[in-house]
């Protein structure tokens, strides 16, 4: 096995890497799914669950259905997000830093309250809904898939558009007058030339709604009503409370994951035989453009911003009205900031230590992962890289009980503090970093780090003192999703969460699941407060430094 | 001292022999070039010297001490990159300031060398200069200057050149064969451009498909190429294919394109087939009645096609038997020939080069 | 560049200074874990801290993911207490549980406790319609399960998925015995599904009719009275064919932490006054029958006022498997 020059640093990034994801995500998880390889007494080695899941009927709809709105919600989010990066990198827009900003919001708000509050709006007796009924239009409902995918769509762009922005940014424009010199019109250059070399950073983030879509099931489980999807069938029969039945679940289970290790790999097969750094010096300059396009433009991120942004404004605006009971009553009030405030503010702690935690391990981890299966390609780093992809498709709900059976005994006992939840958490958004610190490095000249070691200096120290400083904007913004997806963590915090490290995602589900819309909504903007604030500052920060975020 | 001794260096990929069993010494203080094509294994061996490729087998030493066996960073190796990998995130002063850094001198030792370092390149007002300020002739000279502070033992550098304009082009290799020559360091140069690597080099080594063709001095390599393969890509040669007649006095007369030429004598016996390599600059137009100079061969070819180019013209004429024959005249008091027209033309035979076969 | 970093780094501490500050506690605790909903967990959590000053934590999901942690935690146990998961639940997974007699247990009718004292009845859920009356006028109202064949209600009743819920599991299985039992309760079911939206969890029922999304629901008596309560125009119909109280209990959990809390809480959460407190917030019918009802908010009828089905658990419990699978490929059918 060839790894190349610094094959010292590249081996120990890899040993680590596979040892603790080894350690904390594969192993807890083949004990879960285990149970479908074995018959029901647990004794026999077996197919019989994948012969039974694969030949009913329902599973397979199941099946089709996850796999059609994934192919779905991924080419529409590609489709919408694609142009709003290259708009705010090569445009003259408006309000290009709000825009940025808020473009990272829709990752901010755990799904299942994005899809109650989309339901308020746009469900069969929505305020929409009733809205445009009265007024004679004829607008179905949210429900089903045309729904789904447009909640997947607003909520998952900003998988695409961040990594796809340090994209366009990263192109040397030589490369586009190059091609206008040969004779091809600006807009042939972009398609012929600049599109395909940020291509990779495009597919990488498409691979992450894909993936996403495959495994989350709060959007659906609210939204698909009663058609069957994938993830919503496993997490029943895993943690449902009448049809647990963990062969039939491991099976779902094993899918979902041999479905995400397939898209990987077609991915690094694409990837693998390309090779895209160019060299940029800098950020290639804005496109000139008329009155018309400019506005056409600016209206169209905003449109897409702002209807992303939504379910926010449904949440926070819900927060000020009075309930009830359960009941929602149109009168302002502010009962359940009272409420909330009343209670501890444990949880709002709880949630900023453990983001914020999960962030750094995650990077710390993540980073020198994706530079490893980035910058040397061989079987084990290949293996390595669908190994850290991975868990973003095992369900949270299954992290977590394998984390349980596997931690609460034995010679590592780590269930019942903070040190789990973190654990979990750098495990799950492990694939944030990985990913965006691949898709930033594929623009990464590898002669800079040869010229650093060639200077003398190591290539762990190259790594430390060359590559992480020109990776730092894809760091921060790997770190910033990480941040902001382990705030808004659900399945698996439940499982592995012990009393008073309850989140404030904990609160918002129990209350909304009892009487207490009202108290989800003020704890959801609170949440929303407590990410917005950071996440602005660390713009304003990198724009200081004129870099840019991702 | 710093001679460099490859010793049976191979490397494969996969199928594909990048570097098959070679074998070079390159002496203290030379400047040596490898020489080929795109592909012909030149950079992929300059990258073993410097530890980004590792060998299938083979031993690298500077002077006494193996380097192969070293990690990259520690081989005390001064690479020059083709694209100037200047670091985007660190001004000029920084960039050449990094080796140093690494090898721990001391800050203000550092600057004084940053500083003389740039004044060898010319660039001595740069040091807080950012990179995309610069031009790409600006930034060869910081990747060679941020090479050469560190007191490289040997100098590396990976077609450093063909990034930059013909006119830049023209004058960096000076400046960089000048630097060398004053510094008497050890410098391996790998160029796809013959002219360069002619105008350059103590020595070059000519390499195709992961193999040395030729090793030698620019002109024994451009006058007696090896090969057929050395003899054209050392530039532009008529590489004829004849048969030995016999021998005339000194020489060998040999038939080719129906045509007789004599050529210096090499141990070839009558009868057999021979490929040689006669430059078209070898080549000169016989005037009216003009005698050649005693011993010159002396041969006939019809104009085809003819170019004039100010101080050279280039003429395309057919033997008898219509094998093309290339012709370069300096500048000429005659006429530009017309396409039909026949020239006599003589050559000193021993500009004849007969490459082996390979 | 450092600056950069330092900056950086300034906002990670800030965030985790943050979150460290007040984190400090020694006192007497208890870990319940709970699928009740918030506002129970709440209200009797505070309630029991004020009396005893044990500190209590609260761990809540839904019953199947509640159980699943017991289960996986079994060999060093978090929690201390399980509260508020079906009889059949508590039935199944009793190895998981301590015994202890509450002094409650003479109030509490024999059916709704653990012979053995390895859990005890709090509250009764019964099985009930709910009626969105601003979307379907009262005198539109079915009157019982076999009303709700009717094709006119097609697409108009939510229900919950009994393969995520335990009491919509005993919901249908209540009504095959009902509607003659075997291949032809099963048809009739199957029609009933025809008419169905078999959402997947049991909140998306009663808030649903709450909201207006359906104007049926099938679903338990509380959450028609809480949505009444608190003025949505949802009306509770018992069926006149018969209904179900399904139980809900309390266990305390092998080995937990905490077993002496865990003990005062099992004795106080079934005491008079605290039923009724708890009856008054969230409409938990009490499992002990000596409240009357008609005096306290809401006015719910007595158990003894209505007409209860017949009812197998045991039989149904025992082959849940089959029955899931059957209901599984009804569901599927009538898509």
């Amino acid at each position: 096995m060839k790894f190349g020059a610094g094959a010292g640093f590249r081996i120990t990034v890899t040993v680590f890497g596979l040892l603790f994801l080894g350690l904390f995500f594969l192993y807890p998880v083949l004990r879960v799914f285990s149970a479908s390889f074995l018959d029901s007494s647990g004794a026999q080695l077996t197919l019989h669950n994948y012969a039974k899941v694969l030949s009913s009927a329902f599973y397979l709809d199941s099946m089709v259905n996850s796999l059609w709105i994934g192919v779905l919600a991924t080419v529409a989010t590609t489709l919408v997000a694609a142009p709003m990066a290259f708009a705010l990198a090569r445009l003259p827009l408006a309000g290009k830093t709000a825009l940025m900003a808020l473009s990272i919001l829709p990752l901010v708000l755990p799904s299942f309250v994005g899809a109650y509050a989309l339901l308020l709006l746009f469900g069969r007796a929505g305020i929409v809904t009733s809205g445009l009924h009265a007024l004679g239009i004829p607008f179905g409902s949210i429900y089903g898939t045309p729904g789904i995918v447009l909640v997947y769509v607003l909520t998952l762009y900003p998988f695409v558009l961040l990594p796809a922005l340090a994209g366009f940014k990263a192109v040397d424009v030589s490369v586009e007058e190059a091609s206008q010199n040969l004779g091809a019109s600006r807009w042939r250059s972009l398609r012929t030339v600049t599109v395909p070399i940020v291509m990779p950073a495009i597919l990488s983030g498409a691979l992450l709604v894909f993936i996403d879509t495959l495994e989350n099931f709060g959007v659906p489980f609210v939204l698909a009503e009663d058609m069957p999807i994938l993830a919503v069938e496993a997490y029943k029969l895993f943690v449902g409370e009448t049809d647990t039945n963990p062969g039939s679940a491991g099976v779902l289970g094993v899918l979902l994951v041999a479905s995400t290790a397939a898209v990987v790999m077609i991915q690094r097969r694409y990837l693998g035989r390309r090779r895209f750094a160019t060299g940029a010096r800098r950020s290639p300059p804005l496109i000139p453009l008329s009155r018309g396009f400019r506005a056409l433009a600016t209206a169209y991120c905003w449109t897409l911003v702002l209807a992303s942004l939504v379910p926010f404004f449904a949440v926070i605006v819900i927060s000020f009205l009075e309930f009830r009971g359960p009941v929602l009553h149109w009168h302002v009030s502010l009962d359940n900031y009272v409420e909330l405030f009343e209670r501890s503010l444990r949880p709002l702690q709880n949630t900023l230590f453990l983001s914020t935690l999960a962030a750094l391990g995650a990077a710390l981890l993540g980073v020198p992962i994706g530079y490893v299966v980035t910058r040397a390609r061989t079987r084990i780093t290949a293996l390595l890289d669908i190994v850290a992809t991975m868990p973003f498709a095992v369900a949270g709900t299954v992290l977590g009980i394998g984390m349980i059976i596997t931690f609460n005994s034995g010679w590592l006992v780590l269930t019942g503090g903070w040190f789990i939840l973190v654990l979990a958490y750098v495990v799950r958004k492990v694939p944030f970093s990985v990913r965006t610190s691949s898709a930033i490095l594929h623009q990464i000249d590898p002669s800079l780090e040869e010229a650093s070691i060639n200077l003398g200096v190591s290539p762990a120290m190259t790594f430390l003192r060359l590559t992480v400083p020109l990776m730092l904007g894809g760091i921060v913004g790997g770190m910033v999703l990480t941040w902001v997806s382990a705030a808004s963590e659900l399945s698996s915090t439940v499982l592995l969460y012990s009393g008073q490290w309850q989140t404030l995602t904990v609160v918002m589900f129990q209350a909304l699941e009892s009487t207490g819309a009202g108290l989800a909504a003020a704890t959801a903007s609170l949440l929303i407060f407590f990410t917005v604030v950071p996440i602005a500052l660390i713009y304003r920060l990198l724009r200081r430094y004129e870099m840019s975020l991702l | 001292m710093t001679a460099v001794a490859i010793e049976g260096v191979s490397r494969a990929f996969g199928a594909v022999q990048a570097v098959a069993a070679i074998s070079l010494d390159i002496r203290d203080g030379e400047f040596f070039t490898l020489l080929g094509p795109s592909g012909c294994g030149k950079t992929t061996l300059l990258r073993m010297i410097a530890g980004f490729c590792e060998l299938d087998c083979g031993v690298i030493r500077f002077g006494d001490k193996r380097i192969d066996t070293l990690a990259a960073h520690r081989r005390n190796t001064g690479m020059v990159f083709q694209n100037y990998a200047i670091f985007p995130n660190l001004n000029v002063g920084a960039n050449v300031a990094y080796g140093l850094r690494a090898r721990k001198v001391a800050t203000a030792r550092i600057a004084e060398r940053v500083r003389s370092a740039l004044k060898l390149v010319h660039l001595e007002d740069y040091e807080a200069r950012w990179p995309h300020q610069l031009s790409g002739g600006q930034l060869q000279r910081v990747a060679i200057a941020r090479a050469l502070v560190i007191e490289p033992e040997v100098l590396l550098l990976d077609e450093p050149l063909s990034n930059l304009d013909a006119q830049l082009r023209v004058e960096m290799r000076g400046e960089i064969r000048q630097l060398q020559q004053s510094l008497g360091i050890t410098a391996i140069y790998v160029t796809h451009d013959q002219e360069e690597a002619l105008a350059i080099s103590d020595r070059i080594a000519v390499m195709r498909a992961g193999r040395l063709e030729q090793v030698g001095t620019p002109d024994s390599i451009y006058r007696n190429s090896a090969t057929p393969f050395v003899a054209q890509f050392m530039g532009i040669t008529n590489l004829l294919e004849g048969k030995v007649l016999g021998h005339e006095g000194a020489h060998l007369v040999v038939e080719a394109g129906a045509t007789r030429f004599r050529i210096e004598s090499v141990a070839i016996a009558p009868g057999e087939a021979i490929t040689f390599s006669l430059r078209p600059e070898a080549l000169r137009v016989l005037g009216a009645g003009e005698a050649p100079p005693p011993d010159w061969g002396v041969i006939e070819a019809q104009v085809a096609r003819a170019e004039f180019l100010g101080t050279l013209t280039r003429i395309e004429a057919h033997l008898p038997d219509a094998t093309m024959l290339r012709i370069a005249l300096l500048d000429q008091t005659i006429e530009t020939p017309a396409a039909g027209q026949t020239l006599s033309l003589c050559y000193d035979p021993r500009r004849v080069s007969v490459p082996e076969r390979s | 560049m450092n600056g950069r970093f330092r900056t950086l780094a300034h906002i990670g501490l800030a965030c985790v200074t943050l979150a460290l500050s007040g984190i400090a506690q020694a006192q007497q605790k208890l870990v319940i874990y709970t699928s009740n909903e918030a506002t129970l967990n709440e209200l009797t959590s505070s309630a029991f801290s004020k009396e005893t000053g044990i500190q209590v934590s609260i761990v809540s999901a839904g019953s199947g993911t509640i159980i699943k942690r017991i289960q996986a935690e079994k060999d060093n146990p978090q929690g201390d207490i399980i509260w508020g998961v079906s009889r059949s639940l508590l039935q199944t997974n009793k190895a998981y549980f301590a015994p202890y007699k509450s002094q409650h247990v003479n109030a509490i009718a024999a059916e709704f406790r653990d012979p053995d004292n390895l859990w005890i009845g709090t509250n009764l859920h019964l099985l009930v319609i709910l009626q969105n009356t601003k979307m379907l006028p009262v005198s539109e109202s079915p009157k019982s399960w076999s009303d709700l064949l009717n094709t006119k209600y097609k697409g108009k009743i939510a229900f919950t998925d009994p393969r995520n819920s335990g009491s919509a599991y005993s919901n249908v299985t209540m009504l095959v015995d009902l509607w003659g039992g075997g291949d032809a309760g099963w048809q009739k079911v199957k029609a009933l599904f025809g008419n169905m939206r078999i959402l997947n969890r049991s909140s998306l029922v009663f808030q649903g009719v709450g909201k207006g999304e359906y104007p049926l629901g099938v679903s338990l008596e509380y959450a028609g009275y809480l949505w009444a309560n608190n003025g949505a125009p949802v009306k509770t119909i018992y069926p006149s064919d018969g209904t179900l109280a399904l139980m809900e209990g309390i266990a305390i959990i092998k080995g937990g932490p905490n077993n002496e809390s865990a003990r005062k809480y099992v004795d106080w959460v079934n005491r008079k006054d605290v039923r009724e407190m708890i009856l008054k917030a969230t409409f938990r019918r009490p499992a002990r029958a000596d409240l009357d009802l008609s005096k306290l908010p809401g006015g719910m009828p007595s158990l003894s006022s209505l007409k209860l089905a017949p009812y197998d658990e045991a039989a149904w419990t025992a082959k849940r498997k089959e029955t899931l699978e059957r209901i599984k490929d009804l569901i599927q059918e009538t898509r």
